[in-house]
């Protein structure tokens, strides 16, 4: 009986070493990362560049965040109550989230943070010009009073791009117009800021006092658990230099890969790929405020019959596992998913649009079409569109910038007539950029702003659902924007890196991931 | 020759204010607004408009000059739009990255170019100097980010030797063994220099040796070394020297293919991604050090002339 004990103790003792030794082994290292770019600032409440976007993730945290099916599900809220018919939110913090400078979270903190956001935050108004007030109604709660019943509040709260993440009270009240400063990049988050070595890398390190919810992980939510000492984000502009620097071992991942290379990297055993779940959307926006497109649908169909969206995404993104012709606003795999007015998409028809576009009157006026070299596939998607339209009978102008001017000058209305942009992967279908009056293309009638009201005021999902497939029906109909199509990025990484998946969310993350064993 | 030294000096400052001057009205001119670009695609024209105020780009042009002109003369070039840190500071750090390329390249193309194209010219036409000038086309003509992509293939993914890119700061690290990183970007550099160089040097030697004194000092018994390397290679060296001077300092400012393809924090990155950012505290300080280098470099290859040339005097 002794000797049974005896090596069952031993057997517990070994046990326990091992489990301490994998532990230990899995935590700890410095994680490479390879961007295409540095970013302006770490402020996630005045920018939407993707690339603060992947790096302040791990820094800062919002009171919500979303699961791995896009659901809006608490982060640093602990509980939510609604009252008043929708009007009234009541949200009650986590108690003893620390700041990255020591200080526990409450509701001052939330305050001080929203109201940053809502003043000079790029998407704060969208949700504060439906509120009458947010308030710090108790140290660890907070309340949000809507003018009347907004449905995509939470949504907003939990879209980490340009979104209300949570600063320091004294951070977010000194902080105005301009982005906050190093100094000032302090959060929540599993990871700290470090360092920033201009043109080298932005340094994270281990938040060794971080609090993480007990959820088990799934998508942006449940825990958060911080494996690397340290991650740093270096910016490698070569496309060819990032693979090869994984290959050779100064990376462990890379991210925006070439489509053209996405075959060969698939198949080769020293790197692995990883598609994003996220997809990127080709879009051209027509001016609705001058030029001959003003106020012409008919001409706007036109354009729009004319055009077949797979030889524009096959030029432009390459391998067919990277595109898909799909004209629904908003990807399958989500509830938004809707067929309205797909008809219309890609129809390829140019007989038609020469008719649609006698009956609109169109007498081969010319039509600017701006799009910028300094993203390779806008250009590559407009030199296929271009040659379609032209063999439909439209006169094109097909001018070509670098981005900051073409941003520039698609402000001035008299300047173009179509421009090409992208947009990314939005939760809820209220971000998109054609939604705002105030987005250049500015598409505004009675009809728009009717259905737009009642999508915001419904909170019913299938009637939003509802609305929204009236919005898009409308959409295909007036033709304010048109959409080429879906496009995944890719990225690679290094075999020995643990926790990522075939798949990545829309900015991949890097908590919950470790060199392995 | 002092007085001559003097007068040169003297004569940068309104070059360099014109240049300022230019540069200043080149870059205001193009579209483009760092405010939209830092705040991104999404931004609304309130929160464009809010940054530009904050960051008193909504003045007029002479008053943002004339700010950023009463600082340069106190030694502040503003602050970077982008990097949020002084201009002179991102430059400083971005310099250290490009002197070392620039000296080491040199160095190399000092040291292969040089004796290679003496050897071109005193082997005229003999199958060396075929082979010679068949590499050196080839190299002259390769394209940087090409040779700079196979290399990195060759020495760093398949033999894993050297990095394939990034340069940590020694001052920063102290870390000598970080040149390393700096050996193929110097090797891309030097290839298509070298190549220019030896050309340069076999051409200018050919033409000086066909000059009466070289036929003179054949005549006199001096021997055939003594000829090559006392008459025709120094009095061959002006037109090196000169390129070699402008070398240097294209190798400073403008190696911008070779710092983006391994992903160097050089000087020429930060000029061409300044530019694309609208960054323009970072254009004008980048542009004015460089205009600055260029006159003191043609300074100093105007006087190396003077000890080559005995018969140049400055006055």
């Amino acid at each position: 009986m002794n000797r049974m004990r005896t090596i069952l103790l031993w057997s517990l003792c070994f046990l326990v070493i091992a489990a301490g030794a994998a532990f230990a082994a899995e935590k700890g290292g410095v994680l490479r990362v390879a961007v295409i770019d540095e970013p302006p600032t770490l402020d996630q409440h005045v920018v939407t560049s993707d690339l603060t976007t992947m790096i302040a993730q791990h820094i800062f945290e919002g009171l919500y965040t979303f699961d791995s099916k896009y659901s809006p599900v608490p982060l640093l809220v602990k509980s939510e109550e609604m009252k008043d018919d929708g009007k009234t939110a009541v949200l009650t913090l986590r108690e003893g989230v620390k700041f990255h400078n020591g200080k526990e979270l409450d509701a001052e903190d939330v305050l001080a943070s929203m109201e940053r956001w809502g003043k000079f935050g790029a998407r704060g108004p969208v949700l504060f010009s439906n509120l009458e007030k947010v308030e710090a109604t108790g140290k660890y709660e907070v309340t949000l009073t809507f003018k009347a019943p907004f449905a995509p509040w939470k949504n907003l709260l939990a879209f980490m791009n340009g979104g209300p993440v949570i600063y320091p009270k004294d951070v977010a009240s000194g902080a105005e117009k301009t982005p906050i400063t190093p100094e000032q990049y302090i959060g929540t988050g599993p990871y700290k800021f470090a360092e920033r070595n201009p043109g080298r890398y932005i340094k994270l390190v281990r938040n060794e006092e971080y609090t993480a919810r007990t959820e088990a992980a799934d998508g942006y939510a449940g825990k958060r658990e911080a494996l690397f000492d340290e991650i740093r984000f270096i910016p490698v502009p070569d496309v060819g230099t990032r693979v090869n620097g994984v290959k050779a071992g100064d990376y462990d991942y890379a991210e925006q890969i070439l489509g053209d290379l996405f075959d060969s990297l698939k198949e080769d055993p020293s790197v692995v790929t990883t598609v994003n779940q996220g997809a990127n959307q080709g879009m051209m926006f027509f001016n609705s405020r001058e030029g001959v497109l003003k106020v012409n649908s008919k001409l706007r169909q036109a354009l729009q019959a004319a055009v077949n969206m797979e030889p524009v995404l096959q030029s432009a993104i390459g391998p067919a596992e990277l595109w898909k012709a799909s004209g629904s606003f908003m990807p399958e795999s989500t509830l938004w998913y809707s067929k309205a007015g797909l008809d219309r998409f890609s129809a390829n028809n140019p007989e038609l649009a020469k008719k649609l576009a006698k009956e609109a009157g169109y007498n081969g006026e010319k039509i600017t079409l701006m799009a910028s070299t300094s993203y390779k596939f806008h250009y590559d998607s407009t030199l296929v569109i271009v040659k379609q339209l032209q063999a439909a009978g439209f006169n094109i102008d097909h001018q070509i910038y670098d981005w900051a001017t073409l941003i520039s000058k698609r402000g001035d209305p008299a300047q173009w007539d179509i421009f090409f942009t992208h947009h990314g992967f939005v939760p809820d279908p209220i971000l998109y950029t054609f939604m705002s009056e105030s987005y250049p293309g500015w598409w505004i009638t009675e009809t728009k702003r009717a259905l737009a009201a009642e999508f915001a005021g419904t909170l019913d999902a299938a009637k939003r659902k509802a609305v929204w497939d009236k919005i898009q029906a409308l959409v295909y109909e007036e033709v304010p924007v048109m959409k080429t199509g879906d496009h995944f990025t890719y990225d690679i990484y290094s075999p020995k890196v643990q926790g990522l998946s075939a798949s990545s969310l829309i900015w991949p993350k890097f908590w919950g991931v470790s060199f392995g064993k | 020759m002092f007085s001559y030294i003097a007068r040169r000096i003297g004569s940068m400052i309104p070059s360099l204010l014109l240049a300022s001057i230019i540069v200043f009205s080149f870059i205001h001119l193009i579209p483009g607004d760092p405010a939209q670009i830092m705040l991104g695609d999404q931004a609304t024209p309130e929160q464009v408009q809010g940054l530009r105020e904050a960051m008193g780009l909504d003045r007029p042009l002479y008053v943002q000059y004339g700010r950023w002109l009463s600082g340069v003369v106190r030694g502040d070039f503003g602050t970077s739009i982008f990097f949020h840190q002084p201009v002179l500071h991102v430059i400083l750090d971005r310099a250290e990255t490009s002197v070392l390329i620039a000296v080491f390249s040199m160095m190399l193309i000092v040291l292969v170019g040089v004796p290679i194209g003496i050897l071109s010219a005193v082997r005229y036409n003999s199958r060396l100097d075929q082979l010679f000038s068949g590499l050196s086309m080839f190299f002259a003509s390769v394209p940087t980010f090409w040779l700079g992509l196979n290399l990195m293939l060759l020495f760093s993914v398949m033999l894993r030797w050297l990095p394939t890119s990034g340069f940590p700061s020694i001052l920063e690290s102290g870390e000598w063994s970080n040149l390393r990183y700096l050996v193929l970007p110097c090797i891309t550099l030097a290839a298509p220099n070298s190549a220019l160089i030896i050309r340069l040097t076999r051409s200018s030697m050919l033409d000086v040796a066909k000059a009466d004194y070289v036929k003179t000092a054949r005549a006199k018994g001096l021997s055939e070394g003594a000829v090559n390397i006392r008459h025709i290679f120094r009095n061959s060296l002006i037109s090196v020297v000169s390129a070699l001077g402008f070398t240097f300092v294209a190798l400073m400012a403008g190696t911008v293919v070779t710092e983006t393809v391994f992903s160097l924090p050089g000087i020429g990155r930060l000029v061409v991604e300044s530019v694309l950012r609208r960054d323009y505290p970072t254009i004008q300080g980048i542009i004015l050090i460089i205009a600055f280098l260029y006159m003191v470099i043609n300074l100093l290859v105007d006087l190396s002339f003077a000890l080559l040339d005995p018969r140049i005097r400055y006055s």
